[in-house]
């Protein structure tokens, strides 16, 4: 038998560091297992080609919760945000569409394709700040059970109808829209610009395999938008060092409350007896108990593959086979000799330091989710891309640079062929797409890393490639995620908790689920005890 | 309001009669103005060829809420409901097909044998609509519920909602929330593994609205559906009045007039007349002036507030959520004359000869998978419509051999996706078109078809606009999406059937409930009505 712990975490992505590191701050004994020789989970930053420092996944910071910040005092431990300024959108024609996080320019330029969206904008702006007040608790609190009668949870739903009722007339009305909407037709009402309306509701399917006009993604734009208004927190940017210095943070913040962590420890097995975790066993045949195994991992590998069926009721098993995770993106990370140049705005500038969007029309948004939806990667699909090496040269070689570019969609299940046939095909299909609006780009590429679905899965544990352990969709949210009747971060097994992307509020370097887990575990221990 | 005054209703169609009777029956004195030569709207029969009529849109009753129906008393007026034996035919192109009988047993029985499993489960589907049917009843009954004041009303209603849906269970509750805004398509794949079920289930979260299989929230379509039904099939129902649809229209209204309505047609009314914030009556096209406290308005909510009303009477925040109010329809309607009753193969593996005239009875699915049907959406997001369309086609001469010359038969097809909106030329050049793609889709599934057709009727989105008075070419009055029901059909704060202007009402299926021919929104608007004059 090994070492006894307090707790074992599994998993050493943000937010199973932020859970273990919470866990260990109120005095237990905490161990962290990370499967792979590095830590981050997808917020992890490797050196794939010689120099350049790729965040393979997960490239920007958005919504990393200012509490956690400051509870685990993360820029003692290493963490520098750097502001990533604004979207820029070229299109196919040679004009563009550069919105900046200075609000004034944003409405000249707006103003150059639309009078009226300028003006629209300006109240867009207005109203999204109460929406995002609204949710900001809420992405902090556990999800109320809305099918009991306890008096606990009835006190929360009617906070939250207190809330509702406590908004404008107009609030409501748009947070009500916001809730149940396509991005598309959200959007629709409030502009009339193409290209606006396509790289605004470009933020509603990241990690969905839903399109921009499918119901319930203006929620997922809420959800990415939020980081924007957070001003003083800066939260849209860049972490220097990649986005694995952030988890590094976490690391070293856990590390100095007493966690152990170990990597290359992937688990194997997480030990049951009557219905109670006692630890974990490892793939190398090592064993280790605790009194309580919190998993940051998605609920298919926890309870599927680190589970005997024979430990879990019937009917929780099929809720977790039913919950999708239908991985829609892929990555492809660039090592560039120089800088690329984009032919509607050639040179160096400001524009590049912020994020390119190649979303030029809603028409293009959709036509790319259907070949999504018939098994086929985008023939011209959305892509967002980063340069962070303008803005943090730490991570290429002096005068080289770094392009990160999250590619959707790439749906999981291919209707031919299979992923490791068609990554390289993939992969030039996007360079392609690029270099349409970029010419030198080929010219410039030294090195390349292409993450299909399959990659995310196999190297990064993140089953079918769902970026955020399981799909955003309103049926997977708040009190339903990630099965119904199972929200609260405790499962059907005594002492196995979830803290990971796949629990209530979901996916991003937020790590509240981490956090929230870890209030749940103590909470659990100090009634036992 | 005194009793006896004079209310105008606005539009003959179901939900307007019906809200006339129950105004009637609570003692007032009903008008309504029906633009069109006869009352029905979306519920008519016409001579569409010399000698073959048919329900020229809606081609199956809705049928109506069971409380609604029992208070018409409609068999009193000359009204005769036939009932088919097959709900549903669907084909497939490789000659397969599947029959969903009226009979439960009998349809699980015929799914067994291809899939055992769904033979079980098609049986568990219709238990789960069963015991949603009492929460959606319930909720397709209520008026939605004020939410900044709540009357007595209100709160007594939503804590007998909150009790019947408790009585669902945990395991219930929770399979409510989660399947709401889900896509049908996933909704029915928890349930079938046969595609073609899979399919026609599929069909009924998408039918005469903009979205596909995979878009999320058409379930809560389908569970509207269900929950409007008088019993729980997955499939739903397919009913005729003898005569078609009009019939049922005519029942209606001289159930209105038994009651004390008065009913004109060719009066269409040019304008609402507001003043000082409330209506003080009608303009007619033809000049007639006619003085009314109170207007009902079953026509749609943008005809009634952007054509009927004079805008500058608009409060201009609620005129803006009025312009956001989706009502750009996708479907068209395909009348065909037909020399005899087209020959369909796959049925010959499905039933014996003798069973061809029971199998056609019903209505006819074609949408055989449900990337069929997302790929017939698909063309409508861009402007076009789809080479292979999904129809859904009744041959009422079955069971009615009244409505065509003898021996001969009208199909009555509906067509979607069909854009109100097209990318390129008009609906005008392209109505030719779109009646040899039907018969060309049609052909596929009964080669015979193409030779037999003697007459043919295309009732485009545009001409439901222009002709029926669908603004948007929308059947339903406006899209069934989650955030346009309940208490934001047709917008939020105003899903009371009361108006910003004082006096103005409305009664169409652009209010809650919206779900097609049962009466509800007619009903409720009426029960509201009378509260609101008392």
């Amino acid at each position: 038998m090994g070492q006894h712990y307090d707790a074992i975490v599994i998993g050493g992505g943000h937010n199973g560091l932020t859970n273990a590191a919470y866990l260990a701050k109120a005095g237990k004994r905490v161990c962290v297992l990370e499967r792979r020789h590095v830590l981050g989970g997808a917020a992890v930053t490797e050196e794939i080609i010689p120099g350049y420092l790729f965040s393979e996944c997960s490239y920007v910071v958005s919504l990393l919760r200012p509490e956690i910040i400051r509870e685990l005092d993360l820029p003692r431990h290493g963490l520098e945000i750097l502001p990533l300024d604004g979207t820029f959108t070229p299109m196919p024609g040679g004009d563009y569409l550069w919105r900046m996080n200075d609000h004034g320019r944003s409405i000249r330029e707006i103003r150059r394709h639309s009078r009226v969206d300028a003006e629209a904008y300006e109240e867009f702006s207005k109203m999204m700040t109460p929406m995002c007040r609204f949710v900001k608790p809420i992405l902090s609190m556990i999800p109320p059970d809305p099918t009991t009668l306890r008096p606990k949870d009835l006190k929360q739903l009617h906070f939250l109808l207190q809330r509702f009722r406590d908004l404008s007339s107009d609030e409501r009305y748009t947070l009500v829209q916001l809730m149940t909407m396509s991005a598309a037709d959200f959007l629709d009402q409030w502009f009339e610009t193409d290209v606006l309306k396509a790289t605004m509701s470009a933020s509603g399917i990241i990690g969905t395999f839903l399109g921009i006009r499918s119901p319930g993604t203006a929620y997922v734009l809420l959800h990415h938008y939020m980081g924007e208004i957070d001003g003083a927190f800066r939260s849209w940017g860049f972490s220097r060092g990649g986005t694995g210095a952030i988890s590094n943070a976490i690391a070293a913040a856990a590390r100095e409350a007493g966690v152990e962590i170990r990597t290359k420890a992937g688990v194997a097995k997480i030990l049951v007896k009557n219905g109670r975790a006692k630890g974990v066993a490892l793939t190398n045949g090592e064993e280790l108990t605790a009194n309580v195994v919190s998993s940051s991992v998605d609920p298919h590998l926890t309870f599927e593959k680190f589970l005997e069926p024979s430990e879990l009721p019937s009917e929780f098993l099929a809720d977790v086979k039913r919950y999708k995770f239908r991985g829609s993106s892929g990555k492809v990370n660039l090592a560039l000799d120089g800088l690329p140049e984009l032919k509607c705005m050639p040179g160096d500038g400001p524009h590049l330091r912020g994020a390119i969007s190649i979303s030029p029309s809603v028409e293009y948004m959709e036509r790319g989710y259907d070949d999504a939806k018939y098994g086929h990667y985008s023939r011209r699909p959305y892509v967002d891309m980063v340069i962070p090496s303008l803005t943090d040269p730490s991570v290429a070689p002096p005068g080289k640079h770094v392009l990160s570019c999250f590619v959707q969609y790439a749906p999981y299940k291919l209707a031919e062929g299979t992923w490791d046939e068609q990554r390289e095909a993939f992969g030039d299909n996007v360079i392609d797409t690029l270099s349409e609006y970029m010419p030198n780009l080929k010219k410039i590429i030294v090195g390349r890393q292409v993450l299909t679905p399959l990659d995310l899965e196999r190297e990064f544990g993140l089953t079918q490639g769902n970026i955020f352990q399981g799909e955003l969709s309103l049926e997977q949210l708040f009190f339903l995620r990630p099965v119904p009747g199972w929200a609260y971060y405790k499962t059907p097994v005594d002492n196995l908790y979830m803290c990971g992307s796949a629990t209530h509020p979901g996916g991003g370097i937020m790590a509240a689920p981490g956090r929230i887990a870890s209030q749940v575990i103590l909470k659990e221990w100090k009634r036992a005890s | 309001m005194p009793l006896g005054q004079k209310v105008i209703v606005i539009g003959g169609g179901h939900n307007g009669l019906i809200a006339a009777f129950y105004l009637a029956k609570g003692g007032f004195k009903p008008v309504v103005l029906e633009r069109r030569e006869m009352v029905g709207g979306g519920a008519v029969t016409e001579e569409f060829h010399p000698g073959f009529r048919v329900s020229s849109l809606a081609h199956t009753l809705g049928p109506l809420r069971a409380d609604v129906a029992a208070d018409l008393r409609l068999e009193n007026f000359d009204y005769e409901i036939l009932q088919p034996e097959v709900r549903v035919f669907a084909p497939n192109p490789s000659g397969e097909s599947l029959l969903f009988f009226h009979d439960e047993e009998k349809t699980a029985a015929g799914i067994a044998r291809v899939s055992q499993k769904d033979g079980q489960k098609y049986k568990e589907l219709a238990d789960v609509l069963e015991y949603l049917q009492g929460v959606f009843g319930q909720l397709c009954s209520m008026t939605p519920p004020a939410i900044d004041k709540p009357a007595p009303d209100d709160l007594w209603n939503l804590l007998k909602t909150g009790r019947s849906i408790r009585k669902l269970g945990k395991r219930g509750m929770f399979d409510l929330l989660r399947w709401g805004p889900m896509a049908i398509a996933d909704f029915a794949a928890e349930f079938f593994e046969t595609e073609l079920i899979r399919a026609v289930v599929a069909a009924r979260g998408v039918f005469g609205t903009a979205m596909g299989p995979w878009s999320a929230g058409s379930t809560t379509v389908f569970l509207l559906r269900a929950a409007a039904a008088t019993d729980a099939c997955p499939v739903g129902a397919a009913a005729f009045p003898r005569g078609g649809l009009g019939k049922f229209s005519s029942a209606l209204a001289e159930a209105a007039r038994a009651a004390g309505a008065e009913i004109r047609t060719n009066a269409e009314v040019a304008q609402i007349r507001v003043k000082d914030g409330a209506v003080t009556g009608v303009a007619l096209v033809d000049g007639e002036e006619i003085a009314a406290e109170a207007v009902v308005s079953g026509a749609d909510p943008k005809r009634t507030f952007f054509k009927l009303v004079d805008a500058t009477q608009l409060d201009p925040r609620f005129a803006m959520r009025m312009k956001n109010y989706r009502m750009n329809g996708t479907v068209a309607k395909v009348n065909l004359a037909l020399g005899d009753l087209p020959a369909f193969p796959a049925l010959a593996s499905t039933v014996g000869p003798d069973g061809f005239r029971a199998a056609l009875s019903g209505r006819i699915h074609i949408g055989p998978e449900i990337d069929y049907l997302e790929k017939a959406f698909d063309a409508s997001k861009y402007g076009g419509y789809a080479t292979s369309p999904y129809l859904e086609m009744t041959i009422p001469t079955i069971l009615d051999a009244g409505l065509a010359p003898e021996g001969k038969h009208v199909a009555s097809v509906y067509v979607q996706f069909t854009p109100y909106k097209l990318k390129n030329g008009n609906w005008e050049t392209q109505r030719k078109e779109l009646g040899q793609t039907v018969i060309k889709t049609l052909a596929q599934y009964a080669p015979n078809l193409p030779g037999l057709v003697e007459g043919i009727q295309v009732i485009t989105p545009k001409d439901l606009e222009t002709e029926y008075g669908f603004t948007g070419g929308h059947i339903f009055h406006g899209e069934l999406a989650l955030d346009q029901i309940f208490t934001m059909r047709p917008v939020l704060d105003w899903a009371r059937y009361k108006t910003p202007i004082r006096g103005l009402f409305l009664c169409g299926n652009g209010t809650h409930p919206g779900n097609g021919l049962t009466g509800a929104s007619g009903a409720n608007a009426a029960r509201e009505i009378i509260h609101e004059l008392r």
